[in-house]
């Protein structure tokens, strides 16, 4: 203390010249920090997440940045709030506030520049507790009065700690609470009320196990844990950013998650196969779906597609595109935050600017798209086969043709020049393109248009020809129908003596573009012909009909529809362009640009030629081959269709976005950026995983022309080594919150130093080590949980464990929980008798998509409540980045371009006029009336049953009461809604 | 959050807002909720601000930065003396302003003809001409704006000072969020979603003048069962049971934080109709507001007429809205790109889209600056006009402007801030800032905004993910220049 007052009469006596008396750090500022800041800001606690004590790296650095402002104490927050008037601001909290000589003391310090000896800095950045090896410590002995909590490891880890914080643990919770509780924890969803009887009644001394086992073995186990996951990973069906895309193939990830879970993958697997399920399980289905996990999050649609890679812009959009790749990985799989590695070192944990680049280096071949698979790895062998063979058999074909063709010459080049035009024709010739229907939402609206004869006459063919439009670029074959029929008769309503001349209803026909397609008449009569289209072509958001010409010839061959009348169902007349008179007009686009209409001439004229230049031995083996590849067409084509899946892929594409699949999947060269600036490369980086992390090397060692999937197959089975310490703490910590409402590390995203420290350091290492000993079972782990002691107390805590222990950081009683967002609409849907436990496929969409093909309008208001398809599970919902179901978000929901690690809970009058008004709610409240009205007859029973419903118990006969006389006052359905709106509905005990 | 914590905060932030509850329930007897402890943390020279955000990119040098370079050399081929990445490369001949600019107020500021009726309050105003983003994609430009970064995932402004300062009200949201009626603007409700802060600070979207202007805010309409009479029977009959199962499980706040949100709700649903209803603003304030045009159809062109109606009809609605203590307002012009054009990328044709969208815009805002000033509100209403970007000097395609999101302008007005001033100039064609060393940027605005709300943006922050995160960011500089 002397050196202290020496230096403050120091810094008193030279207030001119203040660098004269700056304190010394080690003799003045650390012992009055160690005495009134550090018991609370220290190795011990970190209120605020700061310290103050010497040794910290993060030293003065809490939540809210910096305390310390060098050179600027009026600034400095310590400052601040050692000399703040107001007493619940006032630092230190308890005791007497900071003498004035000492907070002079701070000051001068600070205005010197706060400065520190380095060798109070220096803590070795791997010195955290979750970079150490798991340990595998041994359940702890409790005294001999604990029997209730000496079962279960759990329980003995975590009764030693209330035993020394000296909490007194909540009872046993009784057997209604456990189930509902059990039921919304592992399945989601509330228990039936017979479930609920019969497990109260059921004398069986394991009938909690059996509940247990049963609900692990149900399938809506994985829809319910899927859900945390796909938080974490920020899953979403749509791109995000402008002009938000759908991503209508991003559900098979969603598939993979619920179907890995209620299969029990084992854990090191399931991480294995979303950084490289295509290279470490090839030929598996579970391979490619399990991939959209790096495709997962949200991406830069107009970066990417409208602005190449040369472009600052098209670099920034790619860039962000593998940073939300690395982020996503390393925090969902090892909790650490390595984003802001991007701009300098990590400022707290071992990641250095470099490692964050060649994480990025892993994912540098890749791009977001939809990927085609086989679901049956039988199937994908064969079309690989089929694919080789193919390859090989064209290949010889090319040599073939390419000597055809320099023994054709001149005249082959013409003729194969005018056939080519038939099939793609050039642009914008004749201004009479047509007739055109009006347009039509439907694609199976019927349309049709017809030609007047005249007069009955015998027909030999029909020919109708399609139009030429560069609209929505669709070109030759615009609006020619997709399934059709003509017909001839001579009641031009077309109801009696109708003669088919050609029916192609039956599938799809092939767009002919602008070439005629005729069809025998078979010398049959009438006066009318009429087309029928029975399947639309599309044109941009919707359906019509078009065609250029319809051709009637009679036995002489004369076209006898020229110039006739046309009728039709329905016409835009938008002349010249297009009108019912085009059709008979004789003008096609061909014939207007002097191309021939009928490529079967100019065929023949070109088989002769070859007939003469080219040996028969080698026409007849390029015959043989064009069969052959026909053939294996044909052969792949009868495979069962392939799938096609959002993933992290090497893409081939084209214009802006070419992705790496030109390049062989070569990945894009990376270079650590200069403040995270794109247009500031340094060096050039390989792949690797975090090479700085004790005990476990982060280097790959690949060879130099390795393929870009060894690079992941290296980062996957690094994340996944049982030498990982932080991917296996990391996973039970998660499953430890989703079940008891709080983390052992309640940051569980981030391990790192600006997280928290573990509760119970403990029980987390044994829990990591138990679950890798039995081989990474998820099942094993909830079991474990569940059965615990901790798990079953009631959430009703002892008054004084409550008050001591408010944050519940001891488990001194069982959080109560809110429920979810998807548990409360999914609990609405099944008590209403509407819920739909179809698992799997295409997300459903709870609102109407407007302006799909540019921006599109995601519209959730014209969301119809009573459509069947939207009353699957909350889990199977499309989930759009730009536009957040609002119903679903005031509850609190998970925004999909966020990772979510614990859900926010709040309680706003939104929230409350969201449940009481939104239409879901008010529908469905009819429903449970409706349902309830048909299961019991008296009002008194049929509340009785919507309360055993709605809330697994028996009313009071007060409540009953009460509710009697509301519903004969006001109705079944509002009771029903009443009901959606109680705590008991949102809260579980 | 702040950095010690008192028992007040320690209440908000241990056990996942757990014991927050018994602040939120606290604060709800009173009305009001909870500013986060330790804020302001200084004395605030505002309290409410208005941010107006026109969708699309808005051409700095056709409305507000005047340069007479481009109508000496118009027509000739541009030259920027270096390399320019343009988004669509429309670098065609320097292209004049489409209007005339002529000085306005005492300040002499140079105003494009298409924002005349800014005119009226030039001296109110302090302009930026100096601001600089990222990148040219409409998204992450837009984002930037809005969030203070340039990838989804973080709360917009309004979020933070939802947060950060509470309510003034205890009937209607803190952050109401007025989208352009045509639809939402690049990344929709990206741009007010709270993303880590709890949900009930996210924007509130309302559409005034329309069937449902908020959501839910009353049974829908498919309810035939729910008369007024059984709604307030079944709150009651709810109340009584929410208390009672309260009662049984004592010590746990949130529920007692659940009942009072519907005691919440019932008092929004009286405010909140009431504070949309212009039916009673006098004929002058209509006037004011361009709402006196007598149409009730309008051309199929865009045109000035229904420009100025819909902007002024939200403008209006903001000002009533901020008369009873909504702390934020984002009012939006423009929607996402569509056909026809009804936004400010103008890619084709600038006088076809800018002409009636900066007429009504100004009509507006204008309109909302003297209406607030007449009635005392001006010296502690912030007023932001932004943009995602600018717009080049360069012609694309003769009648359009490509991107730049190398230099555009932004203007403030109200509470704190100093007006007839500019500050930050721009190169001689309104390419890049004169000092290219030291642009202005959104960090430094939202800096300045903070500042005037008593919010030093440095300690405002929120730990999300391991990282503290601020709407700064790692950046941002009060203006001091712009300040009163």
């Amino acid at each position: 203390m002397s050196s202290l007052r020496t230096s403050l009469v120091a810094a008193l006596l030279s207030a001119g010249s203040l660098a004269a008396a700056e304190p010394d750090f080690t003799k003045d500022i650390q012992p009055l920090l160690d005495s009134a800041c550090v018991s609370c800001h220290g190795p011990k606690k970190q209120k605020g997440n700061l310290r103050l004590d010497a040794a910290a790296p993060n030293f003065g650095i809490g939540e809210s940045g910096s305390a310390l402002k060098a050179g600027d104490p009026a600034k400095s927050h310590l400052i601040q709030r050692v000399i703040s008037s107001n007493p619940d601001d006032r630092m230190p909290p308890d005791g007497p506030a900071l003498k004035p000589e000492s907070v002079q003391l701070l000051k001068t310090w600070i205005t010197a520049g706060a400065k520190r000896p380095e060798v109070a800095v220096a803590e070795d950045r791997t010195k955290w507790w979750s970079f150490q090896p798991i340990k595998y410590p041994a359940p702890p002995v409790l005294p001999e009065t604990e029997r209730r909590w000496s079962a279960h490891p759990i329980d003995r880890f975590v009764r030693v700690k209330q035993l020394e914080q000296k909490l007194k643990p909540a009872v046993l919770a009784d057997r209604r609470t456990l189930i509902r509780r059990l039921s919304f924890d592992l399945l989601g969803l509330p228990p039936a009320p017979e479930e609920v009887e019969k497990f109260a009644n059921d004398p069986a001394a394991d009938a909690y196990e059996k509940l247990v086992d049963r609900y692990l073995a149900a399938p809506q186990y994985g829809e319910r844990w899927a859900r945390h996951w796909l938080d974490v990973v920020h899953f979403g069906d749509s791109h995000g950013y402008d002009k938000d895309k759908p991503r209508p193939n991003a559900w098979p990830y969603r598939d993979y998650v619920i179907r890995s879970l209620n299969a029990d993958k084992p854990y090191a697997r399931f991480v294995q196969e979303q950084i490289a399920g295509d290279v470490l399980f090839p030929g598996t289905q579970d391979g490619i779906e399990a991939l959209g996990f790096i495709a997962a999050g949200p991406w830069d649609f107009i970066g990417h597609a409208e602005v190449p890679e040369t472009k600052i812009d098209g670099k920034v959009a790619r860039h962000l595109d593998r940073d939300d790749m690395v982020a996503n990985t390393m925090s969902t799989f090892m909790s650490m935050t390595v984003h802001c590695a991007q701009c300098h070192n990590h400022k707290f944990d071992p990641v250095s600017q470099e490692d964050y680049y060649r994480l990025q280096a892993v994912f540098a071949a890749l791009d977001r798209a939809d990927m085609r698979y086989d679901v049956d790895p039988n199937t994908a062998r064969q079309r690989g086969v089929l694919a080789d063979r193919r390859k090989k058999v064209e290949g010889e074909l090319a040599v073939i043709r390419e000597a055809i063709k320099k023994a054709g010459g001149a005249e082959l080049a013409r003729l194969d020049d005018l056939l080519s035009k038939i099939a793609k024709p050039v642009a914008g010739a004749a201004p009479e393109f047509g007739y055109h229907s009006a347009l039509t939402e439907r694609q199976d609206t019927v349309k049709w248009v017809q030609v007047d004869l005249g007069k009955s006459v015998q027909l030999a063919s029909v020919s109708i020809t399609g139009c030429h439009d560069d609209f929505a670029d669709i070109g030759a074959g615009f609006g020619f129908p997709v399934r059709f029929k003509i017909e001839l008769a001579d009641d031009p309503e077309f109801k009696t003596n109708v003669q088919l001349l050609a029916d192609r209803t039956a599938t799809d026909v092939k767009n002919p573009g602008v070439e005629p397609q005729t069809f025998p008449a078979m010398k049959k009569q009438g006066r009318y012909v009429r087309i029928t289209a029975t399947k639309l072509a599309l044109r941009q958001n919707d359906y019509m009909l078009a065609l250029a010409e319809l051709e009637a010839l009679d036995a002489s061959g004369a076209n006898v529809a020229f110039g006739k009348t046309v009728i039709s169902l329905d016409t835009i007349e938008a002349g010249p362009r297009w009108r019912r008179s085009n059709l008979t007009d004789g003008i096609t686009y061909a014939k207007k640009t002097g191309i021939p209409q009928n490529g079967d001439e100019l065929r023949k004229q070109r088989q002769d030629l070859l007939n003469k230049v080219v040996e028969a031995k080698t026409r007849e083996r390029e015959t043989a081959l064009t069969v052959e590849v026909a053939e294996m067409v044909r052969q792949m084509a009868a495979l069962p269709a392939q799938r096609t899946a959002y993933v992290g892929m090497v893409y081939t594409g084209g214009g802006a976005f070419v992705g790496t699949g030109g390049q062989g999947g070569k990945p894009r060269p990376i270079n650590v950026l200069n403040r995270g600036e794109v247009t500031k490369p340094g060096k050039l980086v390989e792949a690797s995983a975090l090479t700085q992390l004790p005990n476990i090397p982060g280097e790959f060692n690949l060879p130099a022309n390795h393929a870009e999937g060894e690079r992941r197959a290296g980062l996957a089975r690094w994340l996944s080594s049982e030498k990982n310490p932080l991917t296996w703490r990391s996973i039970v910590n998660r499953v430890w919150l989703y079940h008891m409402g709080r983390g052992l590390v309640d940051s569980p995203n981030d391990f790192g130093r600006m997280g928290q420290l573990p509760s119970h350091p403990e029980l987390i290492d044994w829990l990591a080590a138990e679950f890798l000993k039995h081989n990474g079972s998820f099942k094993w782990l909830h079991k474990t949980i569940v059965m615990s002691e901790t798990y079953r107390q009631s959430s009703a805590g002892d008054a004084d464990a409550v008050r001591a222990d408010s944050g519940n950081m001891w488990y001194s009683r069982m959080v109560r929980r809110k429920l979810e967002a998807e548990a409360v609409r999914d609990s609405i849907l099944m008590v209403s008798g509407k819920l739909d436990l179809t698992m799997g496929g295409p997300a459903f969409q709870d609102f109407v998509i407007d302006k799909p093909d540019h921006s599109p309008h995601y519209e959730y208001d014209r969301y119809d409540p009573e459509d069947v398809r939207t009353h699957r599970r909350a889990v199977y919902r499309f989930l759009v980045r730009s536009q957040l179901q609002p119903f679903m978000t005031t509850l609190d929901c998970a925004d999909p371009s966020v990772s979510v690690d614990k859900r926010n809970q709040t309680y706003s009058p939104l929230q409350a006029l969201a449940v009481l008004n939104n239409k879901l709610s008010i529908a469905m409240a009819k429903h449970f009336a409706e349902r309830v009205s048909k299961e019991a007859k008296e009002p008194k029973e049929q509340v009785r049953l919507a309360v055993r419903l709605a809330l697994s118990r028996e009313p009071s006969a007060e409540e009953l009461a009460a509710l009697t006389e509301h519903t004969a006052k006001h109705g079944l359905p509002n009771t029903c809604r009443l009901l959606f709106n109680l705590n008991e509905f949102h809260f579980v005990d | 959050m702040n950095l010690f914590q008192n028992r007040r905060e320690f209440l908000w932030s241990s056990a996942g807002g757990l014991g927050g509850i018994a602040l939120a329930a606290m604060m709800a007897e009173k009305g009001m909720a909870a500013p986060q402890a330790g804020l302001p943390h200084h004395k605030p020279k505002a309290k409410r601000v208005v941010q107006l955000f026109m969708a699309g990119g808005a051409s700095h040098v056709d409305l507000f930065d005047f340069k007479p370079d481009l109508v000496k050399h118009h027509g000739k081929n541009s030259d920027f003396g270096e390399h320019v990445e343009a988004f669509q490369n429309g670098l065609g001949p320097w292209l004049k302003p489409f209007w005339d600019f002529k000085p306005y107020g005492k300040c002499g500021k140079q105003l494009s003809e298409t924002v005349s009726p800014l005119g009226a309050v030039a001296d109110e105003m302090a302009f930026i001409h100096n601001m600089v983003g990222k990148t040219g994609v409409h998204s992450q430009g837009t984002l930037l704006q809005t969030t203070g970064f340039n990838r989804p995932g973080f709360p917009g402004m309004g979020c933070w000072i939802s947060y950060g300062l509470g309510s003034l009200n205890d009937n209607l949201p803190t952050f109401v969020v007025l989208p352009d009626h045509r639809g939402l603007a690049s990344n929709g409700t990206k741009n007010w979603d709270s993303a880590f802060l709890p949900s009930h600070h996210q924007g509130t979207v309302i559409y005034p003048g329309t069937p449902t202007p908020i959501s839910d805010l009353f049974p829908d309409k498919t309810a035939g069962y729910v008369t007024r009479e059984s709604d307030a029977s079944t709150i009651s009959l709810l109340n009584k049971l929410n208390t009672r199962h309260a009662g049984d499980r004592p010590m746990d706040d949130r529920l007692e934080a659940r009942i009072q949100s519907y005691e919440l709700a019932a008092k929004m649903q009286l405010a909140a109709p009431e504070a949309l209803n212009i039916s009673k603003e006098p004929a002058h304030v209509l006037k004011l507001y361009g709402l006196d045009h007598g149409k009730s159809s309008f051309d199929k062109e865009i045109n000035n007429v229904e420009e100025t109606d819909y902007f002024g009809r939200k403008c209006l609605v903001a000002r009533r809205l901020l008369e009873r203590g909504v702390r934020f307002v984002q009012i939006w012009s423009g929607n996402d790109n569509g056909f026809p054009r009804r936004n400010w990328d103008s890619h084709e044709d600038v006088k076809r889209d800018h002409g009636p969208l900066a007429f009504g815009m100004a009509h507006g805002a204008s309109a909302l600056i003297q209406d607030l000033k007449q009635r005392g509100l001006l010296e502690d209403t912030i007023i932001l006009w932004t943009t995602e970007f600018g717009r080049m000097p360069s012609s694309q395609g003769g009648k359009g402007r490509d991107h730049n999101p190398y230099c555009f302008t932004n203007w403030l007005a109200g509470g704190g801030i100093k007006g007839g001033v500019t500050h930050g100039l721009s190169d001689q064609w309104g390419y890049k800032p004169l000092d290219r060393k030291h642009p202005t940027e959104v960090y430094d605005v939202h800096a300045t905004i903070m500042h005037l709300l008593g919010i030093d943006h440095e300690r405002f922050t929120v730990r999300n993910n391991g990282i503290d995160r601020r709407l700064t960011d790692v950046h941002g500089h009060v203006i001091k220049e712009i300040l009163a």
